[in-house]
């Protein structure tokens, strides 16, 4: 696009809540079972099954609407949103329109420029989700079928306002949002498995022109990436139709990610939306909302200033400890158990988390607990092993149940820090290598590193490094 | 002929589960409300073949007070109309001692008034509607059809209260078992001159020999006026509609019921399923509720506001009453079918006031006050008053029989 006309971008986004039960029963929430195992009569909307809303629910929503800074609202209501689908089992869905679960939240992002820049959230609102729709044939006939395992699972829908300017920020903010609801544990929040769906409401302007202009939805991303692609095209392409002098109509596109354009796909539908009768309005009070606040945990960025002022890391290293909660709690417990910090997030991060990934393990699953790796560390820390067994052990300690100190006395990796027999050592080494003794006395500074090496072989990796440095010198004069 | 009032009849060796107070009653049961095993149908072929999985609470809590659920009665479709129901005609002939049905505009006391029975809607929110298929949410209740308010009260005390899995019910539930309030005293009654006027000459002098009887037995009358009395029916038609719209979108032909073969697609089949399955009567009914969510919404809302201050006139009016009486419905209605949907409304509208204000209210037919009539009377009472109500019709029907007119 040229730079005649800026983009106004909002983004609605559905996050499937990681809750035990579905929303109005105690189905499990796991739609990806066995085709139509987790229903009931209530989510098959059987004659006569009454909805009953589920605390663990409404107390994640509210996780999810918090992390969002939003301000929840003391009473919330559902609405019938009236359309007729086979995946919709009643008719309509319970969702929310009048009364939203919560209003007004806000999230910084870093805009392109580097300013930061705060985009509003308009609404929180709560939402089940329906049923799956498969198409097949039997023989020749096209058949459909539905799975409702996944209706009446429970979503919240973060509608944004239109702040956002263009495809950097979108994905940035998409970004952001993830990562707060995601610390809370209200949700995976996985565009790729489907527990966060993004649609776009793109329209474009003359820059600077503070109009709102007719937009065009789009669906169907299925990354951040291809959310940000999206967007990009669809400017293009709507600037190209004004150009043109063609008008731009309301109406709802699909992304194909094959081709990388969007193709329309039908007029944008609004079905009516009704109170609904059955879901009694929900009262959240005071108290409530002080006891799910107690809930959420520490921000990320909260949690980065302390690890900077708590532990004494780096700025880098606070950052990538604290930007998965996992792996803050993970880098927490390690790092209170008596071992410096700073060698805790080192260890984590460039010898355990290598590994972990090589298994395809996150760091919640790792089988080395924090626990176990504090102690190999602190033999580190102690001296009693070097940095070449630690590193051994470790990946020892990943394929079994042994103790860090077990593998350390089985494998024979305690540290010889005996200076008679590294005396020994470094004398047998000297007499094997009367070249390089002869080379490093001609001024070679090459041949010492050759010795040292030379010297920590024939220690089987287990001699003290500083020492035999020191022996070594003192020996070569 | 048990057929000619059982759609289905049990045929358990084992008629009761449980020995309780209500031992030995005979209860017929709507098709609309849920009892394992049983098909439910209300009434309608978009239910065809659907087997309840589970009883309804009320129908749970019958069982286990040892009553005998001897089948289901007949209906009309989805409860719209009294012409086919034969759930009256089933105690009336002995058949039954009581009758449970699901009261959308006024069922249960229209059906007891054409039976000349005792009918009984609660208060909104007392008796769980797990199982019961109705149509309009906010405004329906399982009602209750009796010879007598006393056996009413009985049942009521049994089936009222949470069950844990109907959120609507009241979080302020009283206590149904103390049956002795209200017994013997002689409470001020309204007569609001609104509904009397919908009344013709002849039922209005029949009306005011009802009232009288009232009179003699000690109760004080107050003639009472409620200018949007007329409301009432139209805020019903408009929400009512809108609900039932919403309600019966479930009937998809998609997991139970009538299914049309030959469609050429599931959207073909949805259309055709729900043609095929739904009567006129019924059909009005969800086109105009259609119509109100997606033309005319602001009418709704409107329908809304007027519900909550209809509520707060009515509120105001006990202020210088205990019960209100009115009559049940017009002579005329009682025999003969609604035709359409003005017909129902027109049947309806002395009765649906309580469905539209959640409030108890109780039909006694003159013959239950020792007036030689055939027209029938409404006491209706503030929300969650209903065992004062029935306690004070039963002791007051009792006296009455005894020859105590004091």
């Amino acid at each position: 696009m040229t730079n005649d006309f800026e983009a106004v971008v909002g983004l609605e986004i559905h996050v499937q809540l990681k809750s035990e039960t579905k929303m109005f029963c105690d189905c499990p929430n796991r739609p990806g079972d066995e085709p139509n195992r987790n229903v009931c009569p209530t989510c098959l909307w059987l004659p006569g099954a009454l909805p009953r809303m589920s605390g663990d629910v409404l107390e994640k929503a509210i996780l999810a609407a918090l992390s969002l800074d939003c301000e929840i609202q003391p009473l919330t209501a559902f609405d019938q949103k009236v359309y007729y689908y086979p995946d919709l089992p009643k008719g309509y869905q319970l969702s929310q329109f009048h009364r939203p679960l919560a209003r007004n939240g806000r999230i910084e992002i870093v805009a392109g420029d580097g300013s930061i820049r705060d985009i509003g959230i308009a609404q929180v609102h709560m939402e089940e989700d329906v049923a799956k729709l498969i198409h097949e044939k039997e023989g020749r006939t096209p058949v459909s079928l539905v799975d409702f395992n996944r209706a009446g699972t429970p979503l919240v829908e973060i509608v944004s306002r239109p702040d956002l300017r263009g495809s950097f920020e979108a994905m940035e903010y998409i970004k952001a949002l993830r990562s707060r609801i995601r610390y809370t544990g209200a949700s995976d929040c996985s565009m790729e498995q489907g527990t966060m769906r993004v649609d776009a409401n793109i329209s474009i302007r003359p820059r600077g022109s503070g109009l709102f202009n007719t937009k065009v939805e789009v669906k169907n991303m299925n990354s951040v990436h291809n959310v940000g692609a999206a967007i990009d095209y669809e400017i293009g392409r709507q600037a190209g139709q004004i150009r043109a002098g063609e008008e731009i109509i309301l109406h709802t596109r699909l992304w194909d990610p094959d081709r990388n354009v969007t193709t329309a796909m039908r007029g944008k539908f609004e079905g009516p939306c009704v109170p609904d009768p059955s879901v009694p309005p929900l009262i959240i009070s005071r108290k409530m909302l002080d006891a799910v606040r107690e809930l959420l945990p520490e921000t990320p960025a909260s949690k980065l200033d302390r690890f900077i002022g708590e532990y004494g890391l780096t700025r880098d290293e606070a950052a990538l400890m604290s930007s998965e909660r996992d792996m803050a709690d993970y880098f927490e417990n390690a790092a209170g158990q008596g071992i410096l910090p700073r060698t805790a997030c080192h260890w984590i991060s460039t010898q355990l988390a290598p590994l972990l990934k090589e298994a395809g393990l996150g760091i919640e699953e790792s089988p080395v607990s924090p626990e176990r790796l504090a102690r190999l560390l602190s033999l580190l820390e102690n001296n009693e092993i070097n940095a070449r067994a630690a590193r051994e052990a470790l990946s020892l300690l990943f394929d079994s149940d042994e103790s860090p100190e077990e593998i350390v006395e089985s494998r024979g990796f305690r540290q010889v820090s005996d200076s008679g027999a590294l005396d020994a050592i470094v004398d047998q080494v000297l007499s094997e290598n009367a070249p390089a003794v002869e080379d490093y006395r001609a001024g070679k500074q090459k041949a010492f590193g050759f010795l040292m090496g030379q010297a920590m072989q024939a220690s089987r990796g287990t001699g003290n490094p500083k020492m035999i440095k020191e022996i070594l010198q003192k020996k070569l004069g | 002929m048990n057929t000619d009032y059982f759609a289905y009849l049990n045929e358990s060796p084992f008629p009761s589960s449980g020995e309780g107070k209500l031992q030995g009653m005979r209860i017929a049961l709507h098709p609309s409300i849920a009892a394992r095993e049983w098909p439910s149908e209300a009434g309608s072929r978009a239910l065809e073949g659907f087997i309840a999985l589970e009883d309804a609470t009320v129908v749970e809590r019958l069982k286990s007070a040892g009553a005998h659920i001897r089948g289901n009665t007949f209906m009309n479709e989805l409860g719209l109309g009294v012409d086919m129901d034969t759930s009256g005609s089933a105690v009336a002939e002995g058949e039954a001692d009581l009758s449970v049905v699901v009261d959308i505009m006024g069922e249960s006391r229209i059906i007891a008034a054409r039976a000349g029975l005792a009918g009984f809607k609660p208060s909104f929110g007392i008796v769980s509607r797990l199982g019961v298929i109705g149509l309009v949410p906010s405004m329906e209740s399982v009602g209750f059809t009796a010879g007598r308010p006393e056996d009413i009260l009985e049942v009521l005390s049994v089936t009222a209260g949470d069950d844990g899995r109907d959120y609507s019910l009241s979080v302020d539930m009283p206590d149904f078992s103390d049956v002795a309030s209200g017994k013997g005293e002689n409470f001020r009654l309204g007569v609001i001159s609104e509904a009397s006027n919908l009344l013709d000459s002849r039922e209005l002098d029949e009306f005011g020999k009802c009232v009288g009887r009232l009179k003699e037995a000690g109760c004080a009358i107050n003639e009472l006026s409620f200018g949007e009395f007329d409301l009432f029916a139209t805020v019903h038609q408009v929400i009512g509609s809108v609900e039932a719209s919403s309600c019966a979108g479930k009937f998809d032909g998609v997991r139970y019921g009538h299914r049309a073969g030959g469609a050429k697609d599931w959207n073909d089949m949805y259309l055709r399923s729900r043609g095929e399955s739904f009567g006129t009567m019924l059909k009005t009914l969800l086109f105009q509720g259609a119509w109100f969510q997606f033309e005319n919404y602001g009418a709704f809302e409107k329908a809304c506001r007027v519900r909550s201050r209809l509520l707060e006139a009515m509120d105001k009016l006990y202020e210088s009453v205990d019960f209100l009486v009115l009559p049940t419905c017009g002579m005329k209605h009682m025999e003969g079918k609604a035709e359409n949907i003005a017909g129902l409304y027109d049947m309806c509208r002395l009765a649906l006031p309580a469905n539209v204000t959640g409030q108890p209210a109780l039909n006694l037919p003159g013959r239950l006050l020792g007036v030689e009539t055939g027209l029938s009377i409404q006491v209706m009472g503030r929300r969650l008053d209903d065992t004062r109500l029935l306690a004070w019709a039963s002791s007051l029907v009792g006296r009455i029989f005894s020859g105590d007119k004091t």
